[in-house]
C-alpha cells in the first residue's frame, strides 16, 4: 500500500460519494430541471473521481500506466460529452412544454421566445402595408 | 373484463414456461468446468490464429462461416429497409436544428468517435470487440451527425459502393483462402506465409483476422449509417 494506491482508493471513495448525492437529488428535487442539474452535475464529477481513482489505484497497486492513460482518455471522453447531453436533455424537455416547479420566480427564456415569436408575427404586417 | 382474462391467462402461462425452462436449466451444474470443444480452442488459438483474443480468434478463424452470414443478414437488413421505405423523392423532415452547443459539440467529437470506431476494429485480434462493435460506433458518429443537423446526409454514392466493396473483399479473401489452403476462408496470411509469427499480442500478427475485422467494420459502419439515413426521411409531395 503506497501513496499512489492511497490516492486512487481515496478518488474513488470521493466519486462514490458524489455518485450517492447525485441519486439523492434524483430523488429529492421537486421539477425535471432541478433534478437534471443535480443529478448531471454531481455524476459527471462522480465518475470523474472512480474514473482516475482507478487508473491512479492501479499503476499505485504496480500495474501498467496503460491504466491511467485510457483512464484519463475515458474521464475527458465523460467530462466533454455529459454536459452536452444534459444540455440536449434540458433543451429537448423545456421545447415538449414540461413545466418549471411551482416555486420558481423568473423564466427569461420563456420572455425571449414570446418577444421572437411576436417580432416575427409583426414583420410580415409591416411588408404588407408596403 | 375481457383485458383482464386475457392478461391473467397471459401471465399464467408465461409462468408455465418460465417454470418449465427453470427446470430445464436447474439439471445443469453451475461453476463447474462443462467446455468440450472450448479447452481446444484456448490451448490452440495462439499458434493457429495468431490471435490473442479467443473469441474474435474463433468468430472469425475457426467458425468465418458464420460470421459471413451475420454480414450477410445485415446486408439483407439493409436492403430490405432501402426496398421497404423506397420513394421517388424523399428528403429529411427534421423541423429544428440543434442548438449551438450541440452541433460545436457533435463536429468536436465526430472524428474522435469515428477514430475510436477504427481503433475497435483494427484492434479486434488484440482486445475486446471487433467489425461489429467498431462498425457500429462509427455508425453512431453519423447518427449523431443526422440529430444534430437538419440537411446533414450521407454521402451516399461513396458509402453504397464502399459498402458492396468491402462485402465483396471478405468473399474474396476467402476464396483466396480456398485457392491457396484447400478450404473456403482459409487463413493463408497465417498458415501459409507466416506472417507475423514472432510478433504474437502485437498489432501486425493475428493472421488475416485485422484484415476481416478492417473490412467488416468498414462495411457495417456504412451499411447502419445506411440504415438511419433511410429511416430518417419521409416522402415529399409536391
Amino acid at each position: 500500500m503506497n501513496a499512489l494506491a492511497a490516492l486512487g482508493e481515496a478518488l474513488v471513495l470521493i466519486g462514490t460519494f458524489f455518485y450517492f448525492l447525485s441519486t439523492l437529488g434524483l430523488i429529492r428535487m421537486p421539477d425535471v430541471y432541478n433534478r437534471m442539474q443535480t443529478s448531471t452535475k454531481s455524476a459527471t464529477l462522480g465518475s470523474l473521481g472512480v474514473i482516475i481513482g482507478v487508473g491512479v489505484w492501479a499503476v499505485g497497486n504496480g500495474l501498467s500506466w496503460a491504466w491511467l492513460v485510457k483512464a484519463t482518455v475515458i474521464a475527458v471522453f465523460l467530462l466533454l460529452t455529459n454536459p452536452i447531453s444534459a444540455h440536449a436533455l434540458i433543451r429537448a424537455a423545456y421545447m415538449s412544454g414540461i413545466p418549471l416547479w411551482h416555486g420558481s420566480v423568473v423564466d427569461k427564456y420563456r420572455e425571449h421566445l414570446e418577444a421572437k415569436e411576436k417580432a416575427e408575427t409583426d414583420a410580415p404586417l409591416e411588408g404588407g402595408e408596403e | 373484463m375481457v383485458s383482464i382474462l386475457k392478461r391473467s391467462l397471459a401471465i399464467i402461462s408465461i409462468l408455465i414456461i418460465g417454470y418449465w425452462l427453470a427446470q430445464g436449466l436447474a439439471g445443469v451444474p453451475f461453476g463447474q468446468d462443462k467446455m468440450l470443444v472450448g479447452h481446444y480452442y484456448l490451448q490452440h488459438v495462439k499458434e493457429q490464429t495468431g490471435a490473442v483474443n479467443a473469441v474474435t480468434a474463433i468468430v472469425v478463424n475457426y467458425r468465418g462461416f458464420d460470421t459471413l452470414g451475420e454480414v450477410t443478414v445485415l446486408f439483407i437488413a439493409s436492403t430490405g429497409v432501402g426496398a421497404l421505405l423506397w420513394r421517388k423523392k424523399r428528403e429529411r423532415t427534421a423541423k429544428t436544428e440543434g442548438s449551438v452547443v450541440l452541433t460545436t459539440g457533435v463536429e468536436l467529437l465526430f472524428p474522435f468517435i469515428v477514430m475510436f470506431g477504427a481503433y475497435i476494429f483494427i484492434h479486434g485480434h488484440l482486445t475486446p470487440g471487433g467489425g461489429f462493435p467498431g462498425g457500429a460506433t462509427i455508425a453512431t458518429a453519423f447518427l449523431l451527425l443526422y440529430m444534430a443537423f437538419t440537411i446533414y446526409e450521407v454521402p451516399h454514392k461513396a458509402f453504397e459502393k464502399t459498402e458492396g466493396i468491402a462485402g465483396m473483399s471478405y468473399v474474396l479473401v476467402g476464396l483466396i483462402g480456398l485457392a491457396i489452403g484447400g478450404y473456403f476462408l482459409f487463413d493463408w496470411i497465417w498458415q501459409t506465409w507466416q506472417w507475423g509469427t514472432n510478433n504474437l499480442g502485437r498489432l501486425f500478427s493475428g493472421g488475416f483476422i485485422p484484415v476481416i475485422y478492417t473490412i467488416i467494420g468498414i462495411k457495417v459502419g456504412t451499411e447502419l449509417s445506411g440504415i438511419v439515413d433511410n429511416m430518417l426521411k419521409e416522402e415529399v409531395r409536391e
